[in-house]
């Protein structure tokens, strides 16, 4: 290629998209780089998209109808303290209780390909030039400064900016000289396997939960081997997503043979794991088997924390910057909202023509003081599990599943989440509702398979006055919202007396409070089970027939 | 050509990646390490030195140039467009 680019993207995963339709928007001249053949060929994982991906992400996500395979209210983790006598307690504390459930999600479960072609879609309709089935090999390296990327073709290809987002093993940021290898400590390798299943019996027997399952080494099904890692079962559309994954390497032990053990594990678990038995195995057929590697521990390494994720003309961004979550094992949400930093950065510095390592600086300060990044690559309940099972104690063994993957988990999430909640909100007010039109709409494409293609729900009849009254109330309560968040900006400065303290407190109050919150909140749950059960089930009813505009931003 | 085998159903294989996985004899001490995390059997122990069996079923994950402690493990990307595929990740 003799053109020369402003930027070039290596990598059209989920994040590599993302920043070069950001730079293509600005009328910078992007290049977006993958080495399959088709998009998401070589993507794998099982995935639920937190929510916070979402309402903190690019907006034309937000805004957006991406493909998805199933919303998810929450997590049901069993706790298998014996398989072959059946002895398993579960805890299925972080579910989005109802009526909300299950239009507001925990977060949508997806097929990596699907999603990561309909945001190249976006890019290109953008403006990005997409080049396929080219490898970057190397970097252009000149007066210390990357120059753009060297392909598997001995092709040169220059721009102003080179970010990298291939993903965990960050080859070209080791040739960039910005990374080294990471211990095996630190990776994860997923065995993933993929099972065709038909929606009724889905419906059935997982609704929108996506089920995890941890346990002692005994059991051997999850962690394997005190690893600190589990098993995951992700409900889809017409298919189950089921993952287990091992470290590969534990504090400089022995490397073991995963090849062995990953089979026995499946086989335990198909066999013996009493859901999986007798309601899942009669009705599930095998389509795919895959695995991947993936950074899991970096975060919690202060070294490798620190790394710079910039050089002179180059920016790291997602896993390739090593900001995969620790404890949910999904990076999605960080390389989102990475790519959207490294995007406006890459803008400003080409605009300043300034391209140095000390103007890009601003990318890692950036990193470092998003909440919900920091939060996701520093959690240690996954981590510590692995304590838990070594000194087979139940009592932390319940304690860390409770804080990771339980409402334990609001005692270190809050205060990121309100901090940056409320820098959203006091940015532009009508965020809250564009937040809950979102919800609404994801599920009502849900419902008709529809995304992209709003015209094509298919309505079943003439829309009743008691509907149209619905919507009118609905449209009536949002603008009520609005109106009050934009009051309220203007006396922001009085509030934030009060806000921000308060956000800087919510973990530790939870910490405090949770003991006495939760069980009552459950107990409330409980009684009020049939009352929440219908009036769920009348929200369901209205975005099943709701004129779509009604969601649309 | 696209090659697929029973044992792992879903994927596909595009020949011609090129050697993107290398092994430097000189550094290899046999430790076995790369043979015991490769799920796709691409190892194989030859005068107490690992040596690439066949890269066939590889599916890019790394693992064995993490565990290789020696740096014996040289690991590239294979040329684009090839290596494994699937559609079901």
């Amino acid at each position: 290629m003799d053109e020369e680019f402003d930027v070039i993207v290596v990598g059209a995963g989920f994040g590599g998209p993302i920043a070069a339709k950001i730079c293509a928007e600005k009328g910078l001249k992007t290049l977006l780089l993958e080495r399959s053949e088709n998009v998401g060929d070589k993507v794998i994982s099982g995935l639920t998209i937190p929510f916070y991906g979402f309402l903190f992400g690019p907006d034309f996500i937000r805004d957006g109808n991406p493909p998805f395979e199933r919303p998810s209210d929450g997590i049901i983790n069993y706790i298998i303290k014996d398989i072959e006598k059946g002895d398993i307690e579960i805890d299925d504390s972080l579910r989005v209780p109802k009526p909300f459930s299950p239009v507001i999600a925990f977060g949508y479960n997806t097929y990596c390909k699907p999603f990561c072609e309909w945001e190249v879609k976006k890019a290109i309709d953008a403006g990005v030039i997409l080049k396929k089935s080219t490898t970057a090999i190397d970097v252009i390296k000149e007066d210390n400064y990357i120059r753009g990327i060297i392909t598997d073709e001995g092709e040169y290809i220059r721009c102003k900016i080179v970010i990298d987002a291939e993903g965990s093993k960050g080859l070209l940021a080791i040739k960039a000289g910005i990374r080294k290898k990471y211990k095996p400590e630190t990776i994860s390798l997923a065995d993933v396997y993929d099972y065709i299943m038909p929606k009724e019996f889905i419906d059935k027997i997982f609704g929108y939960s996506v089920k995890m399952c941890w346990g002692w080494d005994e059991q051997k099904i999850a962690p394997p081997l005190g690893y600190g890692n589990g098993l995951m079962v992700w409900p889809y559309r017409n298919s189950l997503h089921f993952m287990q994954d091992q470290c590969l390497r534990k504090n400089g032990n022995m490397v073991t043979n995963l090849t062995n053990y990953f089979k026995e594990y499946h086989r335990n678990i198909t066999e013996k794991l009493p859901w999986w038995k007798t309601l899942v195995a009669p009705h599930a057929e095998l389509r795919a088997r895959m695995w991947a590697g993936f950074e899991i521990y970096v975060g919690l390494n202060k070294n490798l924390r620190i790394m710079a994720n910039h050089t002179n003309g180059m920016i790291l961004i997602g896993d390739a910057a090593g900001l995969e979550s620790t404890e949910l094992c999904d990076g999605v949400p960080a390389a989102w909202f990475s790519a959207e930093i490294a995007a406006n950065i890459a803008i400003e510095a080409i605009k300043v023509n300034d391209t140095s390592k000390s103007f890009l600086e601003k990318y890692d300060r950036k990193i470092k003081e998003h909440p919900i990044i920091q939060w996701s690559i520093s959690g240690k309940n996954r981590y510590n599990l692995r304590i838990a099972q070594e000194e087979h104690d139940l009592k932390k063994l319940k304690e860390y599943i409770h804080n990771g993957w339980g409402l334990g988990a609001l005692t270190h999430f809050m205060t990121p989440f309100f901090k940056i909640l409320l820098s959203y909100v006091y940015k532009d007010p009508t965020i809250i509702t564009k937040w809950i039109k979102m919800f609404f709409r994801y599920f009502q494409n849900w419902l008709f398979e529809t995304y992209d293609h709003p015209g094509e729900k298919k309505i079943k009849k003439i829309p009743s006055k008691k509907l149209r009254k619905m919507e009118r109330r609905f449209m009536r309560f949002l603008i009520l919202i609005d109106t009050f968040l934009k009051a309220l900006k203007k006396i922001r400065k009085v509030f934030s007396f009060i806000l921000v303290p308060f956000s800087n407190s919510l973990n530790n109050f939870m910490i405090k409070a949770l003991p006495i919150i939760e069980p009552v909140y459950l107990f409330i749950l409980k009684i009020f089970n049939p009352i929440l059960n219908r009036l769920s089930k009348k929200i369901l009813k209205f975005v099943e027939n709701a004129n779509p505009i009604v969601f649309q931003n | 050509m696209v090659r697929t085998f029973k044992e792992f159903p879903g994927v596909e294989w595009v020949e011609k990646t090129g050697d993107f996985i290398k092994i430097d004899e000189n550094k290899c001490i046999g430790c076995m390490n790369c043979v015991k995390v490769c799920l796709a059997g691409c190892f194989e122990m030859v005068e107490k030195k690992a040596k690439i069996k066949s890269l066939e079923k590889c599916m890019e994950c790394a693992s064995c140039w993490y565990v290789c402690q020696e740096e014996a493990i040289i690991f590239t990307w294979p040329s684009g467009g090839t290596g494994y595929r699937c559609d079901w990740g």
